[in-house]
């Protein structure tokens, strides 16, 4: 444990040299992830001049729905700054051959492929996304317990864990398939699902959709858990969620495993 | 003695050094099968191949059985597609087998253990496993963590290698400003930076210039016998082959063709040496072919085939003859001799095989 712990500072610490070395595309990433990030906000703020709430009765008024937008903001940008550059590159090492060279190395090829790359620009997101936190905790209409406040580092670890076994059997399919470059657009499709209340999703299209993104594929507990713990009441209902999330989180990781290992014994190997 | 016409092609003869007495390395009945998927040409083809493949089964490797003791140092040669990389990915457990066994160190490699992986290195000569951004000493360090290295261990192993090879000033250029025969010396130093007892090395020498094949053969013949490490060397250049190993593997088509030493191949696959014949000036043909020997004129020169066995005979006659200034008598050249093994496909119908029995 010491020693991936090690390996991955190295990982980190590499990386960041290589950020450094080029500083102005380091710069300009920030600077693009931070735009995208404000014209959304942005547009969220235009939403409340027209409404108070977002769905009747659902508790997501401004200051809570922006604790649930900050939690996003943390969790994706922890997942896209520490697995999903290595994702993505694992398709070109498929292609490449790349990855023989990886399956050499005593150490495990999941940790390595899933961790050797760090995008430091993608923190400037949930940089922001805390500071947002802090602005919208103090205002909540139910401010959160101090239990609330211990549970919420916890969920989020979980909903970070739930898009990491996704990540990772997306790119193990790309071992499979010798070349998947819709592996960024199909995770895109998919965590947008988690970009919203789950209460958005109802009546006879989304129920079902509701139903689908929680027990199959679990991409609606990933923000939902850890925001509605903090910026809602917290009631004896939370704990079923809590559990609900710890569980799929569980259930996510152990199948995500067994996914990439049976993919990486199949691997054929590019041509010398 | 030799037997020329080996009834497996995977044969190995009997006065083949077993080197060292433990085998490190050995392999049995080793196969692999790729299923490929023959893609016809056009839209409308493709579109049907959408629902309907047809797969075609290849065979890269076809049943190979090789033994390897501690500290031989063994070449790999055969053209493209012969199986040899294929054959290095099995060893190191990048992929599995279709059927067979192997062992290396005791381990099945494929099992990918740790214990295992840290105990081997392989290098590819077209691949590259250095950080390409940074400068070869990160990758270095990394090493270091990944083989969990002893910080003293490590410095003395990374600074000999470096000396030895004299990369000292590149160790802090980032890798891709380096040239292509500076980056394999440092791909070699990653590689033996944990002091693997089993080195796989794919084409380490493709694409390099004379000097720095040099460097690399020196560099690698020197380490190999320092560490009494086991070298398993695929190459297509004879070059290579002469300057480092003692044991020989031909390989095509999946098959070994031929195992044994350098020179055993001379005597196994050839009947005849070469005499080449200086003039003072061009001969006549006529002249030339009174020899007797299937000749060739070059301008003043003469090249004559002549069967071992008369060679001593021969000499005698031809350098009596008015004019003949030179004469060098020389074994048959390694690269036609392998160039014909490849295209034959089987020692057996290797045309230029000595028939049984033909005496040293």
């Amino acid at each position: 444990m010491n020693r991936y712990l090690s390996i991955f500072a190295t990982f980190a610490r590499v990386c960041l040299v290589r950020d450094m070395t080029f500083r102005a595309n380091f710069i300009l990433e920030c600077v693009t992830s931070l735009g995208w990030m404000a014209m959304n906000l942005a547009f969220y703020l235009l939403v409340f001049t027209f409404t108070s709430e977002i769905g009747r009765g659902t508790g997501w008024t401004k200051e809570p729905f922006f604790a649930f937008v900050a939690t996003g903001l943390i969790i994706n940008s922890i997942v896209q700054a520490l697995f999903m550059p290595s994702a993505e590159e694992l398709t070109e090492m498929v292609r490449t051959g790349g990855l023989d060279a990886v399956l050499v190395q005593p150490l495990d090829a999941q940790f390595l492929l899933s961790m050797h790359r760090v995008d430091f620009s993608a923190f400037a997101n949930g940089l922001v996304g805390v500071g947002l936190l802090v602005w919208a905790i103090p205002r909540l209409p139910h401010p959160p317990s101090p239990l609330a406040l211990l549970l919420y580092p916890l969920l989020v670890v979980c909903g970070v864990a739930i898009l990491y076994s996704l990540v990772i059997m997306l790119a193990a399919a790309t071992i499979h398939l010798g070349r998947n470059q819709s592996l960024y657009d199909f995770w895109f499709y998919l965590t947008n699902f988690s970009r919203y209340p789950a209460e958005i999703y109802s009546g006879p299209w989304g129920g079902p959709l509701r139903a689908l993104c929680t027990f199959v594929i679990p991409i609606l507990l990933v923000v939902n858990v850890p925001a509605r713990v903090i910026a809602q009441p917290f009631t004896g209902q939370a704990w079923g969620m809590i559990v609900g999330a710890l569980l799929a989180a569980l259930l996510s990781l152990v199948l995500s495993r067994w996914v990439f290992q049976s993919a990486l014994a199949k691997y054929r190997s590019a041509s010398s | 003695m030799h037997n020329s016409s080996p009834s497996h092609p995977s044969h190995r003869p009997s006065e083949q050094p077993s080197a060292g007495g433990k085998a490190v390395l050995s392999v049995s009945g080793l196969t692999k099968e790729y299923r490929v998927y023959d893609k016809p040409e056009g839209l409308l083809a493709s579109v049907t191949g959408l629902f309907h493949r047809k797969n075609r089964v290849v065979e890269a490797l076809k049943g190979v059985d090789l033994e390897v003791g501690k500290g031989e140092f063994v070449a790999m040669l055969g053209p493209n597609g012969a199986g040899k990389t294929t054959f290095l990915k099995l060893l190191s457990g990048i992929i599995t087998p279709t059927r067979g066994t192997a062992r290396v160190l005791g381990h099945v490699p494929w099992e990918r253990t740790d214990d295992f992986r840290r105990r081997f290195a392989l290098v590819m000569g077209q691949r590259n496993q250095l950080w390409w951004d940074l400068p070869a000493a990160e990758s270095f360090r990394l090493h270091k963590e990944i083989y969990r290295i002893e910080t003293r261990a490590f410095e003395r192993t990374r600074d000999e290698l470096v000396d030895l090879l004299g990369v000292r000033k590149l160790l802090l250029q980032p890798v891709r400003d380096l040239s292509l025969g500076e980056r394999m010396k440092l791909e070699l130093v990653a590689a033996l930076l944990h002091e693997p007892e089993v080195l796989f090395l794919d084409e380490p020498t493709i694409g390099l210039d004379v000097v720095a094949q040099h460097a690399l053969h020196r560099f690698l013949a020197h380490v190999q016998a320092e560490r009494q490490m086991t070298v398993i060397l695929t190459t297509h250049y004879m070059k290579d082959v002469a300057a480092l190993c003692q044991r020989l593997v031909v390989v095509t088509e999946g098959s070994i063709l031929y195992d044994g030493s350098l020179g055993q191949i001379v005597d196994r696959f050839t009947s005849h040496k070469i005499v080449t014949l200086d003039f003072d000036a061009p001969p006549e043909a006529s002249r030339v072919e009174r020899f007797g020997f299937p000749a060739e004129i070059r301008g003043p020169q003469v090249i004559l085939r002549i069967d071992r066995t008369r060679i001593a005979d021969a000499l005698p006659g031809i350098l009596r003859e008015e004019g003949v200034r030179d004469v060098s008598v020389e074994d048959v050249p390694l690269e036609e001799i392998v160039a014909q093994l490849f295209r034959s496909g089987t020692s057996d119908a290797a045309g230029i095989s000595a028939p049984t029995g033909t005496p040293r």
